[in-house]
């Protein structure tokens, strides 16, 4: 069958069976939106408890200029001997303190660009306004209360955080909603599995009499089957195409947007996924999409197209 | 061209038998009629010849193929081999004259020097090059049947099978389609036509091969339809 040949029966059949290479195409958007929800869901647990686990438990933030609102701040930002006493007091308290890290201004600052690289805020955060802190490590992560009321009024402490509690409740939340999403996503592809052998059935129906012609004049089997399974790859191209604009908007939008202004105000709290993490998954969701939809438009011919 | 050997058919377990120790040999060049009533197992025996179902018992050789050792990727290439003709045209209604002959080529990958060449050509064989644009509703019957033969015969292939070509055509039109079944076995076709009209048989005296519960009972050079010797 040479192309312009095959390009045109693909164009007629994707005309003739409009309703429901739109419902394919749908059905695919919606599977993939999914199931890129879950995987981006999945991927910003992963990377921020990979990082909040390793490093830190209980985070000792120390005063900036700007936070003299604090009782223990009064008097501007942390001086080196405050740093000094806080830092021999931390050593006293061995062994419930495993490892302490101090984190410069310079360093947060770096750190806070990096985490919040796709957030619009970045440029508009000084760097005096994030605060050098000790991170603690402890040998019972449930003592954390110890830490709390040896450091909370210390002078040149701002505040003392339990980050894990914090990050705790993220994860929770977006495990859940990492697992539903990915629950959906498999109904979802289910439901395209379904449709798109329902839809090749319906299709090849309508053109029984074409493929019996092609059958009877000696057409091979895969070029009977070329054209359907052209068409269906179309269709989901369109479908995944429309997913992913989606999940970009919503990434976009929802969460470099939206999300990461919200959230802005905790300091330190977790790195959002952003763009460059869904041009990661992108590949894998658009072949996967393809392959699935090619196994099963192959399977579905071999079962209602007689060759 | 076409040898059955012994063969038998029965589409399923307990199924009465379509075909019954059927021998049957077509030469390179042969007109053949297969008569019988209804029933009988003609249309059977076409469609083991275009492997559309496998015998039960016995050997199917065509074209140099033995069916029965023929893998199922290498059908389409028996079937290029084969022209098909059907009592019911099964033209595609939504395309012209032309293109019902043109679709075979292009499903085939001719390049479309040929199929501007052998199309004209083969539409003049059955007589239709005047009526090349027109869509089948647009014909009468005869007609139709032409196109489907055109279609059948563009491919130039060596054999021709027609089932009942002229069960839909009143007996004058019946006679045109037949003589361009001669026309084109005088070529080299070798063609074997399934039918039950008498007067055909009759007028044209070719091979007749008669069935009957299917068993030949007849097989006549330049037979009629109801002769039992000659």
């Amino acid at each position: 069958m040479r192309p312009g040949f095959l390009l045109g029966e693909v164009a007629n059949g994707l005309r003739r069976n409009v309703s429901m290479v739109v419902s394919v195409v749908l059905v695919t958007m919606v599977s993939l939106f999914f199931l890129g929800i879950g995987l981006l869901a999945q991927q910003q647990v992963d990377t921020a408890k990979g990082y909040w686990y390793d490093k830190v438990q209980v985070s000792i933030f120390l005063c900036t200029p700007d936070s003299t609102d604090v009782a223990s701040c009064a008097a501007g930002a942390v001086t080196p001997e405050q740093r000094e006493q806080i830092a021999a007091d931390l050593e006293g308290l061995e062994p419930l303190v495993t490892q302490v890290y101090y984190e410069s201004n310079q360093d947060a600052y770096d750190r806070f660009r990096e985490q919040f690289r796709n957030s619009p805020v970045l440029d508009t955060i000084p760097q005096e306004a994030i605060p050098e802190s000790f991170r603690v490590n402890l040998s019972d992560p449930s003592k954390y209360e110890v830490i709390r009321q040896a450091f909370e009024q210390a002078p040149g402490v701002e505040s003392v955080e339990d980050q894990r509690e914090v990050v705790d409740k993220l994860f929770t939340f977006l495990g859940v909603l990492s697992i539903g999403a990915l629950a959906l996503a498999v109904a979802m592809v289910g439901c395209a599995v379904l449709l798109i052998s329902t839809a090749i059935r319906l299709t090849a129906w309508s053109r029984r009499r074409e493929t019996a012609i092609k059958r009877m004049v000696g057409a091979s089997a895969f070029s009977i089957y070329l054209p359907f399974v052209l068409e269906t790859v179309v269709a989901t191209l369109v479908g995944a195409a429309l997913a992913l604009g989606l999940l970009w908007a919503t990434v976009r939008f929802g969460i470099t947007g939206f999300l990461s202004e919200l959230l802005a105000g905790q300091s330190g709290l977790i790195s959002l996924v952003g763009e460059r993490d869904l041009w990661l998954i992108t590949p894998f969701l658009v072949g996967g999409a393809l392959l699935l939809a090619v196994l099963t438009a192959w399977a579905a011919l071999r079962r209602h197209v007689r060759v | 061209m076409i040898t059955l050997e012994n063969v038998s058919l029965r589409y399923a377990k307990g199924d009465p038998w379509a075909l019954q120790d059927v021998d049957l040999d077509v030469t390179r060049g042969e007109f053949c009629f297969v008569v019988g009533q209804t029933g009988s197992g003609k249309s059977s025996l076409l469609r083991l010849v275009i492997l559309e179902h496998e015998p039960t018992r016995g050997r199917v050789l065509v074209a140099g193929h033995d069916l029965g050792q023929l893998p199922h990727r290498r059908v389409h290439v028996l079937r290029r081999q084969i022209g098909t003709v059907f009592q019911d045209f099964r033209l595609l209604s939504g395309k012209t004259v032309y293109q019902n002959v043109a679709y075979v080529l292009q499903v085939l990958g001719a390049p479309g020097h040929e199929i501007r060449q052998r199309v004209p050509e083969t539409l003049a064989l059955v007589g239709l090059q005047e009526r090349a644009k027109r869509l089948p509703h647009e014909l009468s019957g005869g007609e139709q049947q032409r196109v489907a033969i055109a279609r059948a015969m563009v491919n130039k292939p060596p054999i021709l099978l027609a089932d009942e070509p002229t069960g839909n055509l009143d007996p004058d039109t019946s006679a045109e389609i037949v003589a361009i079944l001669e026309r084109i076995n005088r070529a080299g076709t070798t063609v074997v036509m399934a039918t039950h009209d008498t007067s055909i048989v009759d007028q044209f005296r070719k091979r007749v091969v008669q069935l009957h519960e299917g068993r030949v009972v007849r097989d006549q050079a330049e037979g009629g339809y109801r002769e039992v010797t000659r």
